[in-house]
């Protein structure tokens, strides 16, 4: 009985190991980010590479160590960072919104646990436009280096297009920032299943037939992307935080932009209007030009940050 | 819990200060967060239980309440996600998320039973010594009608539970009340025999009552005069305690003495303004009860 007692503690015990309960704060993560910004990551409020963390925090743990914030509904929802308050400004919703490694979260901040390497980015913004940005740019090299929930995913580069230069680059880009292995493949199901993250390049025009890609084309309701490509891939028009066109790119003009279908993982688009377009495209694939983006255009000579400011 | 006449200078004084005193001691839990302070208002509470000899009837209902703020205490760090100190991880717990038990949580869910336990207390002691008669004649002037049905209400509640044990025992005389068994389910059977009955005569007295008032001519009663009589010695100590209670305890917040917060990490200051608080509010509130001249029973 004794025996039996005992294997059965050992059982639990291991259970709760596994299931990650236990005593105490538990392991604190190492290499975590966390930036907060306003209005698309215009404005910086807070960002620090060595954030105050502590065991196994989880992502409004984490904030509320490092910023002054006001929650609701028990704690699970983020009212205020730092005084400035999500509701209403000028008739616009505006509410904080995270992202871990890229991609918005699909729970909220205290049930959702920080990993090693996670880069955590709360932004406020409008969101009458887009109810949801599934994935941003923001945090790259991110989501390559660390993957989703702590686990580390294949990373496939899906060249669609004559010209292999911006292909080439932007496996050279994805190197340097210490991704270890970088697939190479042909539009399709990814190779290492549904759980790779993938990396479109291409003119628009090769691209959009990825289901994923194409639903850039439907504008931020779609993509949670703030331009939207024209079918015949000649322009892209660049859109205001309220999803109305800013401008448009003609030749040359690329974008760099991810999107994520419901329940897959991100996929990444670097693309343009014609081959100097992408080379555009994949040139801008650098974390200083990408730092706290939701997206990037890329016209002749200059990167515009999406959504465009309001004019 | 019912009101039994004491010669004690809380029975002795009048509904506004006595039922004031109560609630002040109510309205002082409700603001007050800082642990100390409540537990002062609790052995403030208690002591006027012992002073105004209810200290049994403040037991009885301790024994309800006790496990009622356990309870809350318990849940609270279940199911907040508040607080930086984590004790205990209870990993990921659908449709809750990641339960984490927070040594805030669990602060706050302490302070919060406590403060349950003084409010609950203070009303018990409330009950127990201010007439209801007497409130009921004060409420009267305000509204009339709410006084009447109050003072139906209170008088048909024991003509019920007297319905209710002569229903049992009837019920007791019959020769097959056994059959039922004797387990918890056959008593529960029994029980919500008798409570049916009750509730049927009870909706029968209501109609019998309601004519009887209106034929009375209840409905066309003005609202009656006010009789002024001058205030006792007991009626000043018990309203200005109240008064002081509620103004020493807002005072305190305001001037930041007792300050408590438990989120995101606990905080709390412990010093002499606190302390001098706690003495000054115990003072205040068990003073009254010294003065025991001209107190009849």
């Amino acid at each position: 009985m004794r025996r039996r007692t005992r294997a059965g503690l050992l059982l639990a015990g291991l259970l709760a190991g596994i299931s990650g309960c236990g005593l105490g704060p538990g392991r604190t993560p190492g290499g975590v980010g966390l930036a907060v910004t306003d209005d698309f990551g215009r404005a910086t409020v807070f960002d620090s590479g060595a954030p105050r963390v502590s065991g196994q925090d989880t992502v409004m743990r984490l904030l509320e160590r490092n910023v002054t914030i006001t929650t609701r509904y028990g704690g699970g929802f983020v009212q205020s960072i730092d005084g400035r308050s999500g509701g209403h400004v000028a008739e616009r919703p505006i509410d904080w919104f995270y992202y871990v490694n890229g991609s918005e979260a699909e729970k909220g901040a205290a049930a959702t646990v920080v990993h090693p390497g996670d880069r955590v980015w709360w932004d406020r913004h409008d969101w009458g436009a887009a109810m949801d940005t599934p994935a941003v740019v923001g945090s790259f090299p991110e989501p390559f280096l660390h993957g989703r929930a702590g686990r580390r995913l294949p990373v496939r580069v899906d060249c669609l297009g004559a010209d292999p230069g911006p292909c080439r680059m932007v496996a050279e880009r994805l190197g340097a920032a210490g991704v270890p292995t970088v697939g190479r493949g042909s539009p399709g199901p990814a190779a290492g299943g549904a759980s790779a993250l993938r990396v479109l390049v291409g003119v628009w025009r090769a691209l959009r037939r990825d289901p994923t890609a194409a639903r850039l084309e439907g504008g931020p309701v779609s993509s949670g992307v703030y331009a939207r490509p024209t079918a015949s891939g000649a322009s892209i028009e660049l859109l205001d935080e309220r999803g109305r066109r800013a401008q448009a790119l003609g030749p040359a003009g690329g974008l760099v932009a991810a999107t994520r279908s419901e329940g897959d993982m991100p996929v990444w688009v670097v693309t343009g209007t014609d081959s100097a377009g992408v080379r555009q495209a994949a040139g801008a694939l650098r974390p200083e030009v990408l730092r706290h983006r939701f997206a990037v255009a890329v016209g002749p000579g200059a990167s515009v940050a999406l959504p465009e400011a309001p004019r | 819990m019912t009101y039994h006449r004491q010669a004690t200078p809380l029975h002795a004084a009048r509904v506004v200060a006595g039922g004031g005193f109560c609630l002040a001691l109510v309205l002082c839990a409700v603001i007050a967060d800082h642990p100390l302070v409540l537990g002062a208002l609790l052995v403030a509470v208690l002591g006027a239980g012992v002073g105004a000899r209810c200290l049994g009837e403040l037991g009885r209902v301790l024994r309800y309440a006790l496990p009622l703020a356990l309870i809350a205490a318990a849940l609270n760090p279940l199911f907040s996600h508040q607080g930086l100190t984590v004790l205990a991880r209870l990993g990921d717990v659908p449709p809750f998320g990641q339960l984490d038990v927070t040594l805030e949580a669990l602060v706050f869910g302490a302070v919060f039973a406590l403060k349950l336990l003084v409010v609950v207390l203070a009303l018990a002691l409330l009950s127990s010594t201010v007439d209801p008669d007497e409130m009921l004649r004060v409420v009267r002037r305000v509204s009339l009608r709410s006084a009447l049905t109050a003072s139906l209400a209170t008088r048909m509640w024991t003509v019920l539970e007297r319905d209710a044990r002569r229903l049992a025992e009837a019920r007791r005389c019959r020769a097959d009340w056994r059959e039922g068994g004797a387990g918890r389910a056959a008593r529960v059977a029994a029980a919500a025999v008798v409570v049916r009955a009750v509730a049927a005569g009870a909706l029968e007295r209501a109609v019998d009552v309601a004519a009887t008032l209106e034929i009375r001519g209840y409905g066309s009663v003005r609202r009656p005069p006010r009789h002024a009589l001058p205030w006792s010695r007991h009626d000043l100590d018990f309203a200005s305690a109240g008064l002081a209670l509620v103004s020493l305890t807002v005072a305190s917040r305001l001037a930041g003495v007792g300050d408590f917060d438990t989120y995101p990490t606990v905080h709390g200051s412990v010093g002499l303004p606190e302390g001098l608080l706690v003495a000054v509010l115990l003072g205040v509130a068990l003073l009254p009860f010294t003065d025991r001249r001209g107190v009849t029973g």
